[in-house]
């Protein structure tokens, strides 16, 4: 595979020269004021925002709660392997959970095709837009998409208000230096392209759960 | 199956194609198009959904002009430093173990690519969205040697199956209804689901894109924006065959424009939902992912090898044209396309260009040539594009930029034209002239009118008269009233009321 | 003290339209304006300019200059010339004093509505026009010299008019100029929407600021033989009971 690339030094030269010239000023000399309507209740919003993107949000108060919840989801899906990110946390969570289902752990490999759900963390769930935040290192780029259903375990102390803060966060933690892949997601997977008919599942997710652990 | 630009007319007994000019063509199936009812309201009822949709996505947002504002910012910033954020973009994936390649062409964007893929032996290629992939017509490419290519996105899909090229730069398939998908499956994919259920249908795209997404060596996607201080590729979606694409197969090619830059990851905080607030109307893309390299050794999963091919073919051009540079901001939100009352009218395939709707009249003069020119023209000027931009393009005016550099440039297209306004502004720089052509005008018209030869050959305005009723011909102008009659101010009338 | 009016009527009102120019002196001598036509002017120069011919399209901008030199207010009935003295004017003359005398006379060059509400405060001008009417948002009215209440305002203020709302009246009527023409089909598809849209309201009447797009509507609900007709607003200002 040839690794010369005589056009960069061509395209670079023509960009140059051309931004010789200034482009002209804005005209437009109106001052603006903020853009978002500020996130007056992080979780409140959080929760609205899953709503209306079609995603289930349950809140819990504790851990036991929480793997009281997941054992719920896990009962109304067909019976089959689920695909785990191998950390500490969802370690014992599965643990207290003590399903009988067979778990792939992210240590072993991205998921398969035959994985009734993905279950990972989060990097940060964002109010404004009900989104979770997530990296390759939650598991993979697999992780939350491969499966028909996709479990995120998150914490109220993860919650921002606004992407702009998330993404702030992002860059001052380094994340996309330390992941190869970073995603906000913000429903399960639809399109509309049949007639403008919004059709949930299309290639990704049908469904996304998001148990959220307010407690201490 | 390839995807080509399409000629979905077919021609007419006797003519052969090559025998039209782009503008002839363009005219011959504008006026067939806008004639077919059936789609007219096919596309009504689409961008009357739009419309709503997009709506209630502005309303959502506390100030719509600031937003706007910002965006233009952002874009504006990274225009007029293009080669500083290129440059750190590119360093930051180097450092990663990506790849990036600049091409100047899309001819060499391709071989780029296809000489990529022979050497890892792929066989198989699973594609997400990407437009400047349809500019460069990578598809015939890969094929040509081989390989089997999947377009992924069900609008992108669906018109692969067709031989047809996407409809809208957003909505590829929205001229079809759902029978005609069915139908389309049917043959193409050997199922049939008669209830036409778009669930159903849905579900079936996704079982057969399955076995590609699982069995392909490559994936390749586009990039909405290319993020200098991250250095990664920002891609939104909304089905997930974006995500699928870059994470299951061995090698990932991300495929942009040059100016698909932005400088730093907190402005996707304002792109993002703007973005997808002016193409679809939703707060937000339900994925929007970033992807900055190959797989690390410490993650589960994803693509071994990532490539980004960066290419220019005419936008540096564009760059360094500083009234048009602008121009370059666009962000392909298609608002601008679902606003214009000619494309609603003309459709998308009409134009026969990889950008249709305004930002592609305004654009393709300049990627390819003046042969496109008459886009340009093709335009009452409303100005609707210029007031939904959400990166604030004066797209209409740059329209009258394009007719007036165009005419500049002469040539024989233009020299009669010009002739015929030399002699209308000699007119109108002698108000007797001007008055005793505009007489002469009407007196003829009127004359011809009078034997019921309006709309036909011998009519000057059979253009107008044709599908209209003819233009008003009074046997007096205004300024002979003038004189006549009205000079005088009558101050016998009272003033109106107030506000 | 009586306005002192300068009147620009667009060469195509004056050969084509000429009542919307009558009436338009009717409305404003009947709120005690003085009103004069300065004979001597001809076209603004926008089928030159639109069209890309900006070399011939100067000239006529240059004599616009010189003819409206000493008017104090100029009315146009028309948003898409005032919009080319306004907007266009100061880019087709890019540099020098004539640049900086077309952006001063920019700012005292009205369309018909724009100075009857803006400038002289009055959105009843004692008109009567007992008939359903719907409006339509001509284009460079709505979009380059923003207005959009106005009309409707001056509409409002009629005796007896009864207003209807049009569904999608800010959809560009289809004529743009020479494009009405060059673009016949597309043109004429674009008209037929809006007449769509007309015949929808059951009013009787569709107006506008601008008089090219009442020709245009006109033509086409004249050869599909609607019911509505067209009028320009100066029209229904100055009917009276």
């Amino acid at each position: 595979m040839a690794t010369s690339n005589p056009s960069r030094e061509t395209i670079l030269a023509r960009i140059r020269d051309g931004l010789r010239t200034p482009a002209p000023p804005i005209e437009d000399k109106t001052f603006y004021g903020p853009i978002f309507e500020a996130v007056e209740n992080p979780l409140e919003r959080f929760q609205q925002e899953c709503k209306a993107n079609l995603m289930e949000c349950q809140l819990t108060a504790d851990s036991v709660a929480s793997a009281q919840a997941l054992a719920g989801v896990l009962q109304s899906l067909p019976l089959g392997e689920v695909f785990v990110q191998d950390d500490p946390v969802l370690r014992r969570l599965m643990s207290a959970v003590g399903s009988q289902r067979q778990i792939r752990w992210s240590s072993e490999g991205g998921p398969r095709e035959q994985s009734q759900a993905t279950i990972t963390l989060a990097d940060a769930l964002i109010a404004q837009t009900g989104s979770i935040f997530v990296s390759a290192s939650g598991g993979g780029r697999g992780a939350s998409v491969v499966a028909p259903t996709h479990i995120v375990y998150a914490f109220a102390k993860q919650l921002v208000p606004d992407l702009v803060t998330a993404l702030r966060n992002a860059t001052a933690d380094g994340r996309l230096d330390k992941n190869s892949y970073a995603c906000v997601i913000s429903g399960s997977s639809r399109t509309a392209d049949i007639e403008k008919i919004l059709v949930q599942g299309a290639h990704g997710p049908m469904r996304l759960v998001v148990i959220v652990e307010t407690g201490t | 199956m390839s995807t080509t630009v399409p000629t979905p007319n077919t021609t007419p007994a006797g003519e052969t194609p090559s025998a039209l000019t782009a503008a002839q063509k363009f005219l011959r199936d504008a006026a067939t198009k806008s004639a077919d009812l059936v789609h007219r309201e096919i596309i009504r009822k689409n961008m009357d959904s739009y419309d709503a949709a997009h709506n209630r996505g502005r309303a959502r947002i506390k100030d719509w002009e600031a937003a706007r504002r910002k965006c233009q910012e952002i874009k504006r910033e990274a225009i007029n430093n293009l080669d500083k954020y290129l440059l750190q973009f590119e360093q930051k994936v180097l450092a990663r173990g990506g790849h990036v390649f600049w091409a100047a062409t899309g001819d060499e964007a391709c071989a780029y690519i296809k000489d990529l893929a022979v050497s890892r032996g792929v066989k198989t290629v699973v594609k997400s969205k990407s437009m400047v992939t349809e500019e460069m017509h990578l598809a015939p490419v890969l094929e040509a040697a081989g390989m089997r290519v999947w377009e992924t996105d069900l609008g992108e899909f669906i018109v692969q199956l067709r031989n047809e090229a996407p409809y809208h730069i957003v909505t590829p398939a929205m001229h079809l209804d759902r029978n005609q998908i069915r139908d389309l499956f049917r043959e193409k994919l050997g199922e049939d689901i008669p209830d036409a259920d778009p669930q159903k249908l849905v579900a079936l795209a996704r079982r057969k894109l399955r076995e590609a997404f699982f069995a392909a060596e490559m994936g390749i996607s586009g990039a909405n924006f290319l993020v200098a201080d991250a250095g990664a590729v920002a891609i939104s979606t909304n089905e997930g065959n974006g995500r699928l694409s870059t994470s299951l197969p061995r090698i990932h090619v991300a495929v942009t424009g040059i100016e698909k830059v932005i400088p730093r990851l907190e402005d996707l905080g304002t792109l993002w939902p703007v973005l997808a607030t002016s193409g679809t109307g939703q707060p937000i893309t339900t994925y929007s992912t970033l992807v900055g390299g190959p797989k690390r050794a410490d993650e589960a999963d994803g693509p071994e090898e990532f490539h980004v091919v960066l290419l220019d073919n005419g936008r540096s051009g564009l760059l360094a044209n500083a009234e048009e540079r602008e121009v370059l901001h666009c962000i392909r939100c298609g608002a601008c396309l679902n606003i214009c009352p000619v494309y609603r009218n003309i459709g998308g395939h009409t134009y026969n260009t990889t950008y249709p709707g305004p930002i592609g009249s305004v654009l393709t003069p300049h990627l390819r040539g003046s042969e496109f020119q008459h886009l340009s023209y093709a335009s009452s000027l409303c100005g609707a594009c210029t007031s939904v931009c959400p990166v604030n393009i004066n797209l209409h005016h740059h329209l009258l930029h394009n007719r007036r550099d165009f005419t500049k440039a002469g040539g024989a297209k233009t020299s009669g034209e010009r002739r015929q306004f030399k002699l209308w502004r000699t007119a109108m720089l002698h108000p007797r002239l001007y008055e005793l052509g505009g007489w002469m005008m009407r007196r003829s018209l009127r004359l011809l009118y009078g034997m019921g030869l309006a709309g036909t050959a011998l009519d000057p305005m059979r253009d107008w008269s044709r599908k209209r009723t003819p233009v008003p011909l009074p046997s007096q102008s205004f300024r002979a009233r003038w004189r006549k009659e009205l000079s005088k101010n009558d101050q016998g009338r009272t003033a109106g009321g107030n506000k | 003290m009586a306005r002192k009016i300068s009147l620009f009527i667009p060469c195509f009102v004056d050969q084509l339209q000429p009542q919307v120019a009558v009436d338009t002196v009717k409305v404003l001598r009947r709120i005690g304006c003085e009103v004069d036509f300065p004979a001597d002017q001809t076209c603004c120069g926008q089928p030159a300019f639109n069209t890309g011919f900006w070399d011939e399209a100067r000239p006529c901008a240059e004599r616009f200059l010189r003819v409206f030199k000493d008017a104090e207010v100029i009315v146009c009935p028309s948003g898409s010339c005032t919009t080319m003295v306004r907007v266009f004017y100061p880019e087709l003359i890019a540099s020098g004093p004539a640049h900086d005398e077309a952006v001063a006379l920019g700012k005292r060059t009205f369309e018909l509505s724009e100075f009857l509400v803006k400038v002289m405060g009055l959105t009843d001008v004692g008109a009567a026009f007992p008939h359903t009417v719907t409006y339509h948002a001509s284009c460079h009215g709505l979009r380059e010299l923003k207005l959009r209440n106005e009309p409707l305002q001056l509409l409002r203020g009629v005796k007896g008019l009864k207003l209807v709302d049009m569904l999608r009246s800010e959809e560009c009527c289809g004529f743009g100029g020479t494009f009405a023409t060059k673009f016949e089909s597309i043109s004429v598809a674009m008209g037929e929407s809006k007449c769509d849209s007309v015949a929808v309201t059951g009013a009787e009447y569709v107006t506008a600021i601008d008089p090219s797009c009442l020709m245009h509507v006109q033509g086409i609900l004249g050869r599909r033989k609607d019911r509505a007709r067209a009028i320009h607003l100066a029209s229904i200002l100055a009917s009276e009971a």
